[in-house]
């Protein structure tokens, strides 16, 4: 097979289709703001138990002994779990905030990203059946499902301690470094 | 008669795949960057060994000093037992002479794959390394929210026009394999940088087969998700599509060399199913 040599010129016209690939980002509804400022001020709070509890613990640094990082989870979860022994379903996503996320997602997937947001989903080995509850461990090797990027956009910024999930139709609140559902919506996801 | 059809196109094929084998050449050129790329390997299963055993192979007439891993580095568990079966065992060979790796995570990976020092991502789950004139990108497709997409077009603007710029990541955003095909979504949010920026290649995995597309709006995809994983037959090839490979499990090799780009795509039995150069357009 033949070797190819290709090359690309910049057209006169490059710097208009820059311009007009510029990515529209999604608005973020004002009627979501309450809601989501006391989200923010719930998760903020959970992000400080994290860093007190992760603190009691042996900092962890680039190992190449993958015992260390599993342990390291196992026990942060461990300690977190003891923390919120009584947190439940709506302990971060209160009434408030549920329901302005119920509204961003509704937005998202009836707009006009909503069709590359299913397909996302789709593409990203979605979860059937399949519902997390608060305090248990996001199952060993089962698939994350990509969350829709123009949906993030929409959601409050979180604090690095934690991440949105999709669980099949349900949001998760995920503690990433201890592998553990903090909150969830569920069936908010069409 | 079909079969013997079959048989005799099969033969043309295999001698066209050898005559590019004999054909292609590295340069390796004095100071040039050398790396491999795989992705969708860590199945732990014979397969992703014997594509690891003919890195090694290769590695002898091309001596990359890098891997950049493409995502789903470690299938079906994160214990230390799939680590050990899923990556250090078939790559010690590589791993014992310095060969480091760099992993950008997948669908299948646990985030906590970032403390794992082997994979040179020093606890991020998206960061940016140089080699030689090639500045790379590794990014987090799982979860392309705000922080990151400001941190990418931080990190682009600041790279300036002198160097290469290479982003790494899962989600192919053109692709033409059946399974997942190209993540348009992803695509509307950062293929402007990439565009912006001047980012002259891009290399993902997600579907499991190789794929190299035609240059989109001046970037070269490639597709490798087939160092391990196969979805035999999957590649629905398109009018983007420039090379195809799904039959069996392939990694690739690169070198970077001044403002040339020359790729080979060999499959685990030694079959370079794709080569070219591409030469880095001016900034």
């Amino acid at each position: 097979m033949q070797s190819l040599l290709l090359v690309v010129f910049l057209t006169a016209g490059w710097t208009s289709t820059v311009r007009s690939q510029e990515a529209a980002l999604p608005k973020k509804d004002p009627e979501n703001a309450a809601g989501f400022k006391e989200f923010e001020k719930r998760v903020q709070a959970y992000a400080s138990l994290h860093k007190s509890i992760a603190s009691t613990l042996p900092a962890l640094k680039p190992t190449d002994v993958p015992e260390l990082i599993t342990a390291h989870q196992l026990a942060l979860a461990r300690k977190i779990r003891e923390a919120r022994a009584n947190a439940r379903h709506g302990a971060i996503f209160t009434e408030e905030p549920e329901k302005a996320f119920r509204r961003a997602v509704r937005e998202e997937f009836q707009g006009a990203d909503g069709r590359r947001a299913r397909t996302t989903i789709q593409q990203g080995e979605p979860l059937k059946e399949m519902h997390l509850h608060v305090n248990e461990p996001y199952p060993d090797g089962v698939p994350f499902t990509t969350v829709p990027p123009t949906l993030l956009l929409r959601f409050p910024k979180l604090p690095e301690q934690v991440t949105y999930r999709i669980v099949g139709h349900d949001l998760v609140l995920l503690d990433a470094e201890a592998n553990l559902v903090v909150d969830r919506i569920p069936d908010i996801i069409p | 008669m079909r079969k013997r059809l079959i048989l005799v196109l099969s033969l043309v094929t295999f001698s066209l795949l050898i005559a590019s084998a004999e054909q292609f050449k590295f340069p390796l050129k004095d100071n040039s960057v050398r790396f491999a790329a795989i992705g969708d390997m860590g199945t732990g299963q014979a397969p992703q060994y014997e594509v690891a055993q003919r890195m090694v192979t290769a590695r002898q007439t091309f001596p990359f000093d890098f891997v950049i891993m493409l995502g789903d580095n470690i299938y079906g568990g994160s214990t230390p037992k799939d680590f050990e079966k899923k990556f250090e065992v078939p790559y010690k060979p590589l791993l014992d002479v310095g060969v480091k790796f760099y992993a950008s995570l997948g669908n299948h990976d646990n985030p906590n794959e970032r403390f794992y020092k082997l994979f040179n991502m020093n606890e991020a789950k998206y960061y940016t390394f140089k080699k030689g004139n090639v500045r790379f990108f590794a990014l987090d497709s799982n979860y392309m929210d705000a922080k990151q997409l400001a941190w990418l077009e931080k990190q682009l603007q600041d790279a300036g026009n002198k160097d290469w710029k290479i982003c790494f990541f899962h989600h192919p955003l053109y692709s033409s394999g059946k399974t997942h095909g190209s993540s348009v979504e992803l695509r509307s949010l950062i293929e402007p940088l990439f565009i912006k920026y001047g980012v002259d290649a891009v290399f993902s995995g997600h579907d499991h087969v190789y794929e190299r597309m035609h240059p989109q709006k001046g970037v070269y995809y490639f597709t490798e998700g087939a160092s391990g994983q196969l979805r035999n037959g999957d590649l629905a090839k398109t009018g983007m599509t420039e090379h195809g490979f799904d039959t069996d499990r392939t990694f690739m090799m690169v070198e970077v060399a001044g403002d040339e780009l020359y790729f080979e795509t060999m499959s685990r039995s030694g079959i370079i199913v794709d080569s070219g150069t591409i030469q880095r357009r001016p900034s």
